[in-house]
């Protein structure tokens, strides 16, 4: 676990949420697994750091659950790719979620915020 | 759910796809970061290397992402077995240890908890056993009395408690008629017996309500042993009738095989009622208990509660000195395994100590083993295993090695079994049914997985900290995990050495408890006497004066045999147990308390029993020929009741009333005094006993010593001759020497003594194991540094010292612990130790010293090895 008295450390992933950051990646369109990471770090502020060890675990859960789907294409710079991307399902799951964690964090926003 | 299903489908289609899939994804993201690192302006080495440190352990990842798709608690173990069996087959001798030190203690744990199982646990073979009740009297001074006629027929009309209530005796008959005489062995029941033990006729009927009325005609019900052996299994035998002692007894019905409710073989069953005739008074005790089934749901206590109204009521209505009898009641079940209790109870205790010393054995071996792995698990979780799938891959290579143990120790408990059953003593009730059942095979089981998991988390919880970097870069032996390994080595040692001097104390106090009984002196000579018992049948033998005869002239021509230099009678022999115990006072002392008066052992004797078995007369005189029935009364009494009445004056004028002052009985004249005999066994403490003479109380059980002046055994057949000489008809019951008789009252100690030594050697062994191998990892971690002290001129007893407190330390810290352990548990073996305290601090001494010095025996060969390092060749070598 990282600590959190030290800044400089990246944040790791509470458990569960990396599935949903998959989802919010892919809902600007498809993307293969390093855009995903790519993706997340730079949106996070390069705060989370996305191991490979449960990146990929976590892609073939949501295939899995069939809220992805996954192709082989060929990238814009012609590399081919593995390309991720959201299923109706996967979306509604990915708004519920969202609504489930805004609610989730400013709840604990509450709670955690100095009063007054 | 749904995932569920995905991951079938997975499974359907192929798994080598996924992979393949997964292997050209992971590359292709690795091209995408060298591609991204060449176009920030890495050279391109450095470009593929940042890219592959980046991404990680693949092989973990791959094996990961795989794992999302599998059952992963049906697939790896498959693989973990595999992994644990290739193990196993690659240090032959370190599993051939470590199965063959479980295989001792759970087989040595098995074999004795089937004998638990079997006599203590397995219900009794009735109808709804745990409901039957073994009943008899009580009064303030004793429990378990003979139940009278009167007060049976009572307890039965009018109690509210019990399903079904029958009495029943044993009775020795004899049987003519049919050929020679044959002694037989009846069972006295009343018609409820057979409903209570679940007996239904094989052949005709058993007894109903009719046989029990006074004045039936005489009837019986045939075992089938006897029916098969002695009348050769005819079905035509109902209807016949059989002669016991002169009285015609018409056969009934034939019972079916397995019927074991009296400890000895019964040949027939005879209606209780033929022997009880119109009694009326209520203080009538013959030896009939009662058996009884309880109603469902009520206690035995309320049960007998409301038994004790009853007699409450019959104290009213019909006084007498029995006033004060309640009723007493014991589960069927704790009276049939009472006395052997206890004694299995420790056993299996003692075993499992056993159990955990090859427990905490296997650990160490199994600690030390991990150490030196170290560097496996390094590479293994180098390349890609996960910190639980390593410690998964542990336990289960351990569980295999303890399940392997478990076969070969319910092998062993197998042949332990038939051992036991061997050279178990009689008297252990089941032990010879005993097998292996579910709950024996459960509880190997359960054992088993127990040592299992105890030992294989042994060196995950003092390893379980991988540190991969120094454990990759230093040799085995200086990694981390040693230091953490070879403490809880210790630990497991120390309390080894504890827990075998527990069972060493334990067992040395029950071998010298045995010496003790076999040494004790039993107050007269039983070297060279034969002892014939009979049984008059009091049909042929109706008056004293035919039983006296009888007895005077087989007495007469006994000692007219050749080689027989002395012949005596007594009704109970030395070690027969309590053959009769009667209730008495002394004239000119204050009466008792009716609750406080005192019993004693009253026995019969003739005039040369005490000289012909060398019990020594104190004071007074034998019994002589002057005593004769119309005589003055006269007893002899043995030195513990003397004293217990006349401590310093001489017993012999003291007069003695039979059946205290509140019943009816004779008075005795003390004509002397001898001293005490071991009447109840070898290992008993004497209690007070009287001796009336034969001559005025004649008694129908006899039984005849002889004193050889060489083999008893060989008089045998003489003996034979002439009692038949006088009465054809007339069975022998038992013809042996004494001292046989004598020695089989010790044969449930001899078998608990060596049980005991057998499992206290077991962990000595197991003990000695475990200090040498500690010692010589601890020497082997250490040649090195060693070799350093010597080369910087340390002489070598000052290795040898070091080496030695190593060992000394941890067999002093053990043997402390043990010693405190030993003297808190000894107080359980209280009720087997005999002729010593069960607190006997030269005991614990001995056993303290054997332990300690076993231990330093194992230690001396490692501590010899690091006294012969060559420094040199370590220097330049190691």
């Amino acid at each position: 676990m990282p600590t959190v008295d030290n800044p400089l450390e990246r944040l790791e992933f509470l458990q569960g949420t990396l599935e949903v950051l998959i989802l919010r990646s892919l809902q600007l369109g498809p993307n293969h697994a390093y855009g995903v990471t790519q993706f997340l770090e730079r949106q996070s502020g390069e705060e989370f750091v996305v191991d490979n060890g449960s990146l990929y675990p976590a892609l073939q859960r949501l295939l899995q659950r069939a809220w992805i789907t996954a192709q082989w294409k060929t990238s814009p710079n012609g590399r081919r790719a593995k390309y991720y991307r959201l299923t109706p399902t996967g979306r509604k799951q990915l708004v519920a979620a969202t609504s489930r964690w805004q609610r989730f964090v400013e709840a604990m926003g509450r709670i955690l915020a100095p009063e007054g | 759910m749904r995932a569920w299903w995905s991951k079938l489908r997975c499974m359907l289609t192929g798994r080598r796809a996924l992979a393949e899939d997964l292997d050209a994804e992971i590359a292709s993201q690795l091209e995408f970061e060298i591609q991204e690192n060449l176009a920030r302006g890495m050279p391109p080495e450095e470009a593929r290397a940042a890219a592959r440190r980046h991404a990680g352990n693949l092989t973990l990842i791959q094996e990961r992402a795989r794992e999302a798709w599998s059952f992963p608690a049906f697939e790896t173990t498959p693989q973990d077995v595999r992994y644990g069996l290739r193990g196993i087959r690659r240090s032959p001798a370190f599993a051939a240890v470590v199965i063959l030190t479980l295989a001792l203690g759970i087989g040595a744990t098995t074999a004795i908890f089937s004998v638990v199982n079997t006599v203590l646990l397995r219900p009794l073979p009735y109808p709804s056993a745990e409901r039957l009740v073994y009943m008899g009297e009580s009064d303030p001074k004793a429990e378990g009395i003979g139940v009278t006629w009167v007060n049976y027929q009572h307890w039965r009309k009018e109690n509210h408690s019990f399903e079904e209530m029958a009495g029943f005796r044993t009775a020795h008959l004899s049987l003519t008629g049919r050929g020679e005489a044959l002694f037989t062995r009846a069972g006295l029941v009343t018609s409820g017996f057979f409903g209570l033990v679940g007996a239904k006729p094989l052949l005709g009927r058993v007894f109903g309500p009719s046989e029990d009325r006074p004045g039936a005609a005489p009837t019986l019900v045939l075992g089938y042993q006897f029916w098969v052996s002695k009348l050769g299994a005819d079905p035509r035998v109902l209807g016949a009738t059989l002669a016991l002692d002169g009285k015609s007894y018409e056969v009934l019905g034939v019972l079916p095989p397995g019927l074991h409710y009296f400890s000895q073989a019964i040949d027939f069953y005879l209606p209780m009622s033929q022997f009880q005739g119109e009694i009326v008074d209520r203080t009538r005790h013959g030896s009939m208990r009662l058996l009884a089934r309880l109603k469902p749901g009520v206690t035995l206590n309320s049960a007998l509660k409301d038994l004790d109204l009853i007699m409450h009521r019959l104290a009213e209505t019909d006084p007498g000195p029995e006033s004060n009898h309640r009723a007493y009641g014991q589960f069927l079940a704790e009276s049939v395994t009472g006395d052997i209790r206890p004694t299995l109870l420790i056993l299996l205790c003692a075993v499992g100590l056993v159990l955990t010393i090859a427990c905490a054995n296997v650990a160490s071996l199994v600690l030390a083993r991990s150490t030196a792995r170290v560097r496996e698990m390094a590479i293994r979780a180098a390349i890609g295993a996960g910190r639980r799938r390593l410690i998964r891959q542990m336990l289960t290579e351990n569980l295999l090695l303890a399940a392997l143990g478990g076969l070969t120790g319910l092998l062993l408990a197998q042949w332990g079994v038939r051992a036991l059953i061997g050279m178990g003593p009689r008297e252990i009730p089941r032990l010879a049914e005993t097998t292996f059942d579910w709950r024996v095979l459960l509880f190997a089981c359960a054992i088993t997985a127990a040592t299992g998991l105890f030992t294989g988390f042994a060196p995950v919880w003092t390893a379980g900290k991988l540190d991969l970097v120094s454990a990759l870069k230093d040799s085995s032996r200086s990694a981390t995990g040693s230091k953490g390994g070879q403490a809880s080595r210790s630990v497991l040692v120390v309390a080894e050495i504890a827990l075998t001097l527990v069972l060493s104390f334990a067992a040395a106090l029950l071998i010298r408890s045995l010496i003790a009984a076999q040494t004790a002196n039993p107050g007269f000579s039983p070297e060279r006497v034969l002892a014939l018992e009979l049984v008059l049948p009091s049909a042929s033998y109706r008056s004293p004066a035919a039983i006296a005869g009888f007895y005077g002239r087989l007495k007469q021509d006994l000692r007219g045999l050749p080689g027989v230099t002395a012949v005596g009678a007594v009704g109970c022999p030395p070690s027969a147990g309590d053959c009769r115990d009667w209730f008495y006072s002394i004239l000119d002392r204050p009466a008792p308390q009716p609750g406080e008066v005192p019993i004693s052992l009253f026995n019969t004797a003739d005039a040369e029993y005490f000289g012909a078995l060398g019990i020594p007369l104190r004071e007074g005189r034998a019994f002589a020929a002057s005593d004769r029935p119309n005589a003055l009364l006269v007893a002899i009494v043995n030195e513990t009741f003397a004293r217990k009445w006349w401590p310093k004056e001489s017993a012999v004028g003291g007069r003695i009333k039979f059946g205290g002052p509140y019943r009816e009985g004779p008075i005795y004249e003390i004509v002397g005094v001898v001293g005490n005999v071991s009447q109840l066994g070898l290992d008993t403490e004497p209690m007070p006993e009287v001796y009336l003479p034969f001559s005025q109380s004649p008694a129908e059980a006899m039984v005849v010593m002889m004193r050889a002046a060489g083999d008893p055994a060989s008089l045998a057949p003489a003996v034979r001759h002439r009692v038949a000489e006088i009465d054809r008809n007339l069975p022998i019951e038992s013809l042996r020497p004494l001292a046989q008789n004598m020695a089989a009252t010790l044969a449930q100690r001899r078998f608990s003594t060596l049980l005991l030594a057998l499992f206290a050697g077991l962990a000595m062994t197991l003990a000695a194991v475990g200090i040498y191998g500690l010692l010589n990892y601890w020497v082997r971690v250490r040649e090195d540094e060693i070799a350093i002290r010597l080369a910087l001129g340390a002489p070598r007893p000052v290795i040898f010292r070091w080496a030695g407190w190593q060992a000394l330390r941890l067999s002093l810290a053990g043997a402390a612990i043990g010693m405190l352990a030993g003297w808190w548990a000894s107080r359980w073996l209280e009720s087997l130790v005999f002729g010593v305290s069960a607190h006997s601090i030269p005991i614990m001494a001995v056993a303290a010293a054997a332990v300690i010095g076993i231990a330093v025996l194992a230690a001396a060969i490692p501590v010899w090895r690091a006294t012969q390092v060559v420094a040199v060749d370590r220097l330049h070598h190691g």
